[in-house]
Order: C-alpha cells, then sequence, then structure tokens
C-alpha cells in the first residue's frame, strides 16, 4: 500500500494530524470550548471554496480565513459574553452561508466534496510541505507557550495576575485552531474533524492522569485513531474521515468499558480482602 | 502600599453603583480583612486591585512588587481540569519566571502538601485546596497577598492551619494580607484593622471597635479561634 505516492503523502500528513489536532483539542475541550472545531471547520470549507474561486492554495484560503473567523469568535466572546453557543452559530452561519453560495455558484472548477468528507486521493506534494509548515509551526508555538495555555485553561484570573496577556494568547490560541483545522481538512474532511480535535481528548481524559500524561495519550490515541482509520478506509474503499472519526469512537467506548471493568475488578478484590481480614 | 480614592464601579456602567467613592488605604505589614454583607462590594474591590476590572472613578495606586492572590473557592470551577498539584504549581512558577523549582517544594512543605504533589487537583479535599493556592500564592515571594474568603467549604481544623499560617507570614515575615471574609471570628481573631463595607463604600477600624460597633453584644459567640498570641 505504501508503495503509491499518494499513500506516503497521506501518511505523512496523517502523523502531522495525529499531533496537531490533540494539542489544540486539549486546550479547547478543558475551556469547554470543543464545539469551536465544529464551527472552524464548517469556515476552513468556506476558505477552501474563497481560495478555489480566487485560484489560491485552498489550504492557505482555509488557513486565512479560519484564522479571521476563529479571531471574530474571541471577539464576538466579549460582545455576547454570557452566550459563547449563540457567537458560535453566528460563525457557523456566516461560514456555511459563504461555501454553499460560492460551491452552489457553479465557478469551481474543482470539486469540493473532497474538503467535505477527505479524500487521500487528493493529496499533493504542495498540500504536504503546507501540512508540515503549520504543524512545525503550531507545535512550536504550543512548547513556547506550553505554561500560559494551561493557565489560560485551569484559571484564567491567577494568569491574568501573573500578567499573561490573555486577550492576545487567545487570539494567537484562534490563529492555531486555524492551522490545525487547514491541515486537516484534506485528510480528515470537514465533517468529520470535530471529532479528531475533541474524542482523542475525551478518551486520554478517561485514564485520570496529570495534564502533560493526558496530552501525550491524546497523542498516542490521536496517532492510532488517523492510522487505523487511514489504513482501513484504504482497503475497505470508504472516504478515511468519515471511518476514523468511527474508529476513534470505538476506541473512546473500549476505554470507558476498560475502565469500568478494571474498577469493578478493583472494588471485588477489595471487598474480598476486606472480607477475609474479618474471617 | 495601596492608595485608592473615590473608586466608583458598577457592571452595567451606570448606577445603581457597586462601590459608590470608597477611599482605602494598605500600609505595608497590615494585615486587613474585608468584611460586609453579600453583594456589598468586597469581591470588586479586591478585583480592581488586582487590575482585572477598572473603575468607573477615582484612583488606585498600589506600590506591590509582586501580589499573590487566592481566588474564591466557589469561583474556581474548574476542579474537572486534569492536573497535579506539581503541575499547577510549575505552571505558575514559570508564569512569574522564578527560576527555582525547589521553591515549590519549599511552599508545599511549608502548608503541608508535599506528599500531595503527585495528586490531581480535582481530588483534593477543600482544605487541601486551599492551602495549595496559598503555596501558589506564595511562590515568587509576593510582598501582597490577597484571599477571597479563604475559610470557605473549609473545615474547622484546616481553618486553624490556614489562619496560623497567614498570620505566621504576616508577623515573622511582614507579609501584607488582604483578605475578603465572611468568617468573623476569624477577621477578628487574625486582622490588624477591619474594613467594613456597606451601601458602596466601608470604614476601617481596629478590630475590638468593629466589635463594639457592628456587632451586637447579644450574638452567639461561638468562636473558634482565639487570637494567635504565640505567634505575634
Amino acid at each position: 500500500m505504501l508503495k503509491y505516492a499518494f499513500m506516503q503523502n497521506a501518511l505523512l500528513c496523517s502523523i502531522c494530524i495525529s499531533v496537531l489536532c490533540p494539542c489544540i483539542g486539549v486546550f479547547l475541550v478543558l475551556r469547554k470550548y470543543a464545539l469551536i472545531g465544529d464551527t472552524l471547520a464548517h469556515s476552513s470549507l468556506a476558505g477552501v471554496a474563497i481560495g478555489l474561486s480566487v485560484h489560491m492554495n485552498p489550504i492557505l484560503g482555509a488557513f486565512i480565513f479560519t484564522s479571521i473567523c476563529g479571531a471574530m469568535i474571541e471577539y464576538l466572546r466579549s460582545v455576547f459574553e454570557k452566550y459563547a453557543d449563540l457567537v458560535l452559530s453566528i460563525i457557523l452561519s456566516l461560514s456555511v452561508g459563504i461555501a454553499i453560495t460560492i460551491i452552489s455558484s457553479g465557478k469551481l472548477r474543482t470539486n469540493a466534496e473532497a474538503y467535505m468528507f477527505g479524500s487521500i486521493l487528493t493529496i499533493t506534494k504542495t498540500d504536504l510541505y503546507m501540512a508540515i509548515g503549520l504543524s512545525v509551526l503550531a507545535v512550536v508555538t504550543l512548547i513556547v507557550l506550553y505554561h500560559q495555555m494551561i493557565y489560560i485553561a485551569f484559571d484564567e484570573e491567577a494568569a491574568i495576575v501573573a500578567g499573561v496577556k490573555v486577550k492576545w494568547l487567545k487570539y494567537a490560541f484562534s490563529v492555531l485552531v486555524a492551522s490545525a483545522i487547514s491541515v486537516s481538512i484534506r485528510i480528515v474532511g470537514m465533517l468529520a474533524l470535530s471529532a479528531m480535535i475533541s474524542i482523542p481528548v475525551a478518551t486520554a481524559l478517561q485514564l485520570d492522569k496529570g495534564f502533560k500524561w493526558t496530552l501525550l495519550f491524546s497523542i498516542a490515541f490521536s496517532a492510532a485513531d488517523i492510522l487505523l482509520g487511514l489504513f482501513l478506509s484504504f482497503y475497505l474503499n470508504v472516504a478515511p474521515g468519515g471511518f476514523t472519526a468511527l474508529v476513534s469512537v470505538i476506541v473512546l467506548m473500549l476505554v470507558v468499558a476498560a475502565k469500568k471493568v478494571l474498577r469493578t475488578y478493583k472494588k471485588r478484590g477489595l471487598q474480598n480482602n476486606g472480607a477475609s481480614d474479618i474471617l | 502600599m495601596i492608595r485608592a480614592r473615590g473608586l466608583c464601579f458598577s457592571y452595567t456602567g451606570n448606577a445603581p453603583f457597586v462601590l459608590d467613592g470608597v477611599d482605602f488605604d494598605v500600609r505595608a505589614g497590615d494585615y486587613i480583612s474585608i468584611v460586609g454583607d453579600n453583594g456589598c462590594g468586597k469581591s470588586t474591590l479586591i478585583r480592581i486591585i488586582l487590575r482585572a476590572i477598572k473603575p468607573i472613578r477615582g484612583s488606585i495606586e498600589c506600590t506591590a512588587a509582586r501580589i499573590g492572590y487566592v481566588p474564591q473557592r466557589n469561583d474556581f470551577s474548574n476542579l474537572q481540569f486534569p492536573i497535579t498539584v506539581f503541575e499547577a504549581m510549575n505552571s505558575y512558577r514559570n508564569l512569574l519566571k522564578e527560576p527555582h523549582r525547589s521553591e515549590i517544594f519549599r511552599m508545599l512543605d511549608w502548608v503541608g502538601m508535599a506528599d500531595f504533589a503527585n495528586r490531581l487537583v480535582g481530588t483534593l479535599s477543600g482544605g487541601q485546596l486551599q492551602k495549595t493556592m496559598i503555596a501558589r500564592a506564595m511562590l515568587g515571594k509576593p510582598d501582597l497577598l490577597i484571599l477571597d474568603e479563604p475559610s470557605t467549604g473549609v473545615d474547622r481544623s484546616s481553618q486553624r492551619e490556614i489562619y496560623g499560617l497567614l498570620k505566621e507570614w504576616n508577623v515573622h515575615n511582614g507579609l501584607t494580607i488582604l483578605s475578603v471574609e465572611h468568617n468573623l471570628d476569624a477577621a477578628v481573631a487574625n486582622s490588624t484593622l477591619i474594613y467594613h463595607m456597606s451601601g458602596g463604600s466601608g470604614h476601617m477600624c481596629v478590630p475590638e471597635r468593629y466589635m463594639r460597633e457592628y456587632v451586637q453584644p447579644d450574638e452567639p459567640s461561638d468562636r473558634p479561634y482565639e487570637r494567635n498570641d504565640e505567634v505575634c
């Protein structure tokens, strides 16, 4: 399977996504902001449509438009302070409106469906270089801002007291989310993207570890989900995005079930020990 | 250390004002408890001092080089966050650019939480969490410590430990403390001054005078705290 150049590109792209999505997702989920992934995925489709219509690289178009939408969400959150979900639906409406209008106009020479469902056949060398570039940029930024990002999610007021420029960092984070989504849309597809951002994190959270281990396990689960999804979708001849989302939910359910079984087993062990102590 | 004049604040930008012409002075080495009924503006005043919000009118000068802050436990809703005590302390140390990692264990040891370094913050009891938050606030050696209701949700023995620590830092290390209090007994037993707030403004007095002027003589006196004279 790896003898095909497009599969090699897809594999490298998948590795980028499997690191990038949970790195972003862990902060989104912990800020109780997981649905922003879904909204910005729709924005990235609008960005792809804009990019294709002006003959720009669609991934670059997605990155620019998604960054603008991410910054708009942060700004609107300060305007509609108590209605965070309302802000998401405003940006969702704007993005879907733009995407549908451009796609339905029939002026695009490329099929935008590949970006909705994800496709491994259409990944070019340029897409791959862009994916690697944006992933490296995002991961380096996250490493530099690691402690600040933790505190913005964990205790924003303490971050403000410690002198962190919370407002500006939130805008910077929106750009990181935009880059993660733009990189991922090509292979995972818009519709399954939010699954890749939130489900590996949800799976890692089941392990009840500290932040560092939760992040590392999120990356491990994400890599397992995406690579399994990619290989199996190739042999089953289905879209990789949808199948990866399915795999990630199955892995989550397995971990939840394993946790429950282990707990019951431990509880029984303790009860038996208690009973033997009494006897 | 803090000099506030004519502070006015309202969350809507218009009347009624939560703070309406507050004058407030804090000298280095003071231990001031801010008391008053719910909604009288205690937490708003400390949020202005912390520069989390800006007053609509009035001026505030704060000469503290570094401020430590212990939030109200009820406000701290992020207890499901997967972070260990050590990670919470270490990230905060990084934010403060405090170079010495050993400070984390020194502070945790001081509040009796060194054995809990690898525990998830969400699994701590109220008293343990509050002590961790105090240890975190003391990182970077602040000269002003601000606490918002440090005894809320904390059992009595942990309350005694916490107020003992605060008093010790205030007396031995000259740490200036500003504490929003609902626990009047603790406020009277430990503070050097009490700032009573009502109707958008306040009045500073010594604890003895506060007891005479604001506490009814027939009020039940179930007081678990005695003045901490052994550290004075």
